[in-house]
């Protein structure tokens, strides 16, 4: 980004070197809280913040810094906004202030300033002026983060995408649309019938019709009474066959679409998760695929159907009498602009009485459930009188639709009756003076009605197109997302699976330009146990994920049994590589499932060691159904230490020569942290393990011990090699020591280090 | 200026002994132990009686609906990124004008806020509720979903809209609209 001219030339002149900032950003608010666009030049030594000045004895400059005054840059998010900071002589001096629509651009700038003061050489280019919420092409503000912008959509090209997806059905949707186009024009027929029959059968002698034998016009009344009867009969036969077909090629549909989206889902690389919450996700398997069965709808049913029959009455109108189909045509303006006004005006007040009643809801369980409360404090008028409330509420929002929609419809059917007034006025002139007979101005009044009446739907084509095509536009970009963790094209196997580990110059962010792992490189022994500490964020869990492979290293490489985790098949290395979370998830379905979740073949027996080994046996035994206990959604109906359990069982169960504890014990009682450490013990026996606890009392046997600090190893040693340093891991222990009470944390600090 | 590992105290007289407040009771802020200023570059800094001086403080409101000048909690910043909150000014206007205005400046930057004046026109565009809006910053045109938790209550009279981008429009009390910007307002915003 480059300054406004006049405003480089005033910094030139205030002594910034403008050529020289390898940062040049721009921000939308002051410091006052006002907008005025700021900008922010970072030189190699110093950064500035410039805005252009209310008068000319102002200066340009409005914040200089020095990099060697500046110890730490950070964001800090306000209230609808957001402040770069720097901390400067032990106090965070705000640089600049941002609305939350650049939040994002001001994080990538904080990465890149903390490694300038780190002198460290940032890089920088056009993806960092990328804002992720707003669409890259128009600009206009995207709904989250990576959303499709909907102004941008090419809605061609996403029609054209659906009704490929129709290709394995085409001989079925190409029945579907003939009898839909069969079913629309008998719909035309009964009025045709009808015209015949008056004016050759019930009034013939009017407007030069010939006068039938009473013998011929009896025939002829049941044969069209006859064709009628098959008429609507085939109507209804048609309209049958076109909505099974609808609903088999629709559902059919949204069933290979939800499978490819689902399938395309588990397959993406953790990194994906991280960009998209589980709701907006789920919102996408479940609703946006839905939107399918509502295109196929739309074209037998819906808007399509609406379409062609409008266009076929409307013509129909035009071969009966051009003069009539005119005036038909008055009110038509009317019928659109009281769909609209129905629909924008008096429909949106049918969401308030949903509101209202759903808040009704909410009160009455509310009071209800903490009954026990209420009459407690002796607040039962108090409940009574916010009831009223909530009651009064849904009788006035019911009041509000009634007393309009019961006002709406008269007039609307006024409106309708209005073309058929004029139709019978005019019409009926014409047919007393022999102009028109009778069955066509009976006819026309018929075809009214199927005129009108699609009209008005019509007006919420636009809406619907809408919602249609970013919900589809959404879904296919799940299917178009790439998974960042590939196979190689040539996967090696395993050799030996000894469960040696090497880092060598691993460095990793989740975005790119701020690293969260950098240069790490240190070696783990087949067999041995290693303790992985450090604080909140420090970069414990980022390791294990690279180890995992959930995220692909940025740079250097991660190698298992001396084999690049890249060039390892992916199955293999799942098979090798076994993880113990924190918050042990379990799926919905039997205990037995959950612990045999990822094997092939299960033997009742290997369970039944597993689970014992895992100190789960007992607590599942004492179950009615044992194994057989039915658990819920993420292990319900169970408490947080036996989920761990059943976890580790799974683990056992899967035997991997590496395993990775996540915090396995932070959310269990004292109590099942015993059981589980026990169960640890057991576990790892004889395999590599890695893991990272914020209880070091649990590390302290391992092998060895790493501290990791900011990305970087910073210690690594023995339990009691590090107490000795007396450095970062000796300090945790002293905190976790005067901080809790629990003995297995005495006990570390009270443990005399060895001398070394 | 001062570290805050090595604290400077407020002055030579209140420097030395100063008892460390009880963290688990609220400490009220009053002209008589607290005094208000700027530091160097502008940051905000409150300087405590028997305490210290706090660089790059910031404020927020408890009770940003009931009590807009009131119950003011000043948060310091420390070194190590963990904010605490050095006490709560119960009333602001018992501060000198000049401290007061300094910390109503910092509440002004904190809460980036449009307070809504006037809506001209309210409607859908792209699937999103469109607003063409005056605000006390001037007049905006914005996006948001239709989402019950992109339009917040404010008290039980007013709303605070969230636009796409996380920008925050306020109003205050929905009665002191006209009465057709009220009704379109509710046609759309109706929970």
């Amino acid at each position: 980004m480059e300054l406004p001219p006049d405003l480089a030339g005033r910094a030139a002149v205030e002594g910034v070197r403008v050529e020289e900032a390898w940062l040049t950003t721009r921000t939308d608010l002051n410091l006052h809280g006002q907008y005025e666009p700021v900008y922010l030049l970072v030189e190699a030594d110093r950064l500035v913040t410039l805005g252009q000045p209310a008068s000319p004895d102002e200066p340009a400059l409005r914040i200089s810094l020095q990099r060697e005054h500046i110890q730490e840059v950070r964001t800090r998010q306000g209230i609808g906004g957001g402040f770069l900071e720097a901390r400067s002589e032990g106090v965070y001096v705000e640089i600049l202030a941002y609305s939350n629509a650049l939040a994002d651009v001001f994080q990538k700038v904080a990465a890149k300033l903390k490694l300038w003061i780190a002198a460290e050489k940032p890089q920088v280019g056009p993806e960092d002026d990328f804002n992720p919420r707003t669409c890259p092409v128009c600009g206009m503000a995207l709904e989250f983060k990576g959303d499709v912008c909907r102004r941008c959509i090419n809605r061609g090209a996403v029609f054209v995408r659906v009704l490929k997806l129709m290709r394995p059905y085409a001989g079925k949707a190409a029945l579907m649309i003939a009898l839909v186009l069969v079913a629309i024009g008998l719909s035309l027929v009964p009025q045709q019938l009808v015209r015949l029959l008056i004016n050759h059968v019930l009034a013939p002698g009017q407007a030069h019709n010939p006068v039938l034998a009473e013998d011929v016009a009896r025939m002829y009344l049941l044969g069209m009474v006859a064709a009628l009867l098959g008429t609507h009969v085939l109507i209804a036969f048609t309209s049958v066959l076109s909505g099974r077909l609808a609903s088999f090629v629709g559902t059919q549909i949204t069933f290979d679409m939800r499978s490819r989206v689902f399938g395309h889902l588990t397959r993406l690389s953790v990194a994906y998760y991280d960009r998209y919450n589980v709701g907006q996700l789920m919102s996408r398997v479940v609703g946006d695929t839905e939107q399918m069965k509502g295109f196929v709808h739309q074209l037998t049913g819906g808007f399509l159907a609406q379409l062609i029959t409008v266009a076929a009455v409307g013509a129909m109108l035009f071969s009966l009498d051009w003069r009539l189909a005119l005036i038909t045509l008055l009110p038509a303006p009317l019928v659109v602009l009281s769909a609209v006004f129905f629909w924008r005006r008096i429909y949106p007040r049918y969401y308030r009485v949903w509101d209202a009643n759903s808040k009704l809801h909410g009160v009455l369980n509310t009071i209800l459930s903490g009954i026990r409360v209420v009459k407690a404090f002796g607040q039962e008028e108090r409940e009574q009188d916010r009831f009223a409330r909530s009651s009064g509420y849904v009788r006035d929002s019911f009041r509000g639709v009634e007393y309009t929609v019961t006002m709406f419809n008269p007039a609307i059917g006024v409106l309708f009756q209005l073309g058929g007034i004029l139709v019978w006025f005019m019409g009926g002139q014409w047919v007393l003076r022999g102009r028109l007979n009778l069955g066509d101005l009976i006819a026309f009044l018929g075809y009214l009605w199927m005129f009108y009446n699609p009209l008005g739907h019509l007006t919420q084509l636009t809406n619907w197109l809408t919602q249609f095509l970013t919900a589809t536009q959404r879904t296919f970009e799940i299917l178009d997302t790439r998974s960042q963790i590939v196979e190689a094209e040539r996967p090696k196997p395993l050799a030996q699976r000894g469960g040696g580990i090497r880092f060598e110059h691993v460095t990793f962010g989740y975005n790119r330009h701020e690293p969260i792992i950098k240069d790490v490189s240190f070696e783990i022994a087949p067999g041995e146990h290693v303790g992985v500490v450090g604080k909140s964020g420090s970069g414990k869990t980022t390791l294990i994920n690279l180890l995992a492979r959930f995220y692909e290293v940025d740079d250097g490489r991660i190698l298992l049994d001396g084999e690049d985790l890249r060039d390892l098949k992916l199955d293999e290395l799942r098979r090798t590589v076994g993880v113990v979370l924190q918050e042990p998830f379990l799926f919905r379905g039997t205990i037995y499932g959950n612990i045999t979740y990822g094997q092939n073949e299960t033997d009742p027996e290997k369970v039944l060691a597993a689970a014992k080994a895992a100190n789960a046996h007992d607590f599942i035994i004492r179950h009615p159904l044992g194994y057989d206990t039915y658990i819920g959604e993420r292990g319900s109906g169970l408490s947080g230490g036996e989920r761990q359990r059943i976890s580790i069982a799974r683990a056992i169960l899967y035997d991997p020569k590496v395993l990775i504890l996540d915090e396995a014990t932070s959310n269990v009682d004292t109590e099942s942290e015993q059981l589980i450490q026990a169960a640890l013990r057991r576990v790892t026996a004889g395999r590599t393990t890695l893991a990272i606890a914020h209880r070091l009392s649990t590390l302290k046997d391992s092998d060895r011990i790493v501290v990791v600090d900011d990305g970087r190893i910073i210690e690594q040693g023995s339990h009691e090699e590090l107490l000795a340093a007396k450095g970062v891991y000796y300090r945790l222990v002293k905190i976790q020591t005067e901080l809790s009470r629990e003995p297995a944390v005495d006990s570390l600090a009270s443990m005399t280090p060895k001398p070394t | 200026m001062e570290s805050d590992s090595n604290p400077q105290p407020a002055d030579a007289a209140s420097a030395a002994e100063a008892p460390a407040h009880d963290p688990t009771e609220v400490r009220y802020l009053t002209p008589e132990m607290c005094r208000i200023h700027l530091g160097s570059h502008g940051a905000l800094h409150a300087t405590v009686l028997n305490d210290r001086i706090y660089g790059g403080v910031y404020a927020a409101y408890a009770f940003p609906v009931a009590h807009s000048d009131e119950f003011i909690s000043l948060i310091h910043s420390g070194g190590d990124g963990d904010e605490k909150e050095i006490g709560i000014i119960r009333d602001l206007k018992a501060f000198p004008e000049d401290q007061a205005a300094l910390v109503r400046a910092a509440l002004q930057r904190r809460y980036f806020i449009h307070r809504v004046q006037r809506i001209h026109q309210i409607g859908w565009k792209y699937g999103f509720v469109r607003l063409d809006v005056e605000t006390d910053k001037g007049h905006i045109d914005f996006l948001m979903r239709w989402k019950t938790d992109r339009a917040v209550d404010y008290g039980r009279r007013g709303k605070v809209l969230i636009d796409v981008s996380e920008n925050r429009y306020l109003i205050p009390d929905l009665a002191a609209l006209t009465p057709k910007e009220q009704q379109d307002f509710r046609r759309i915003i109706y929970w």
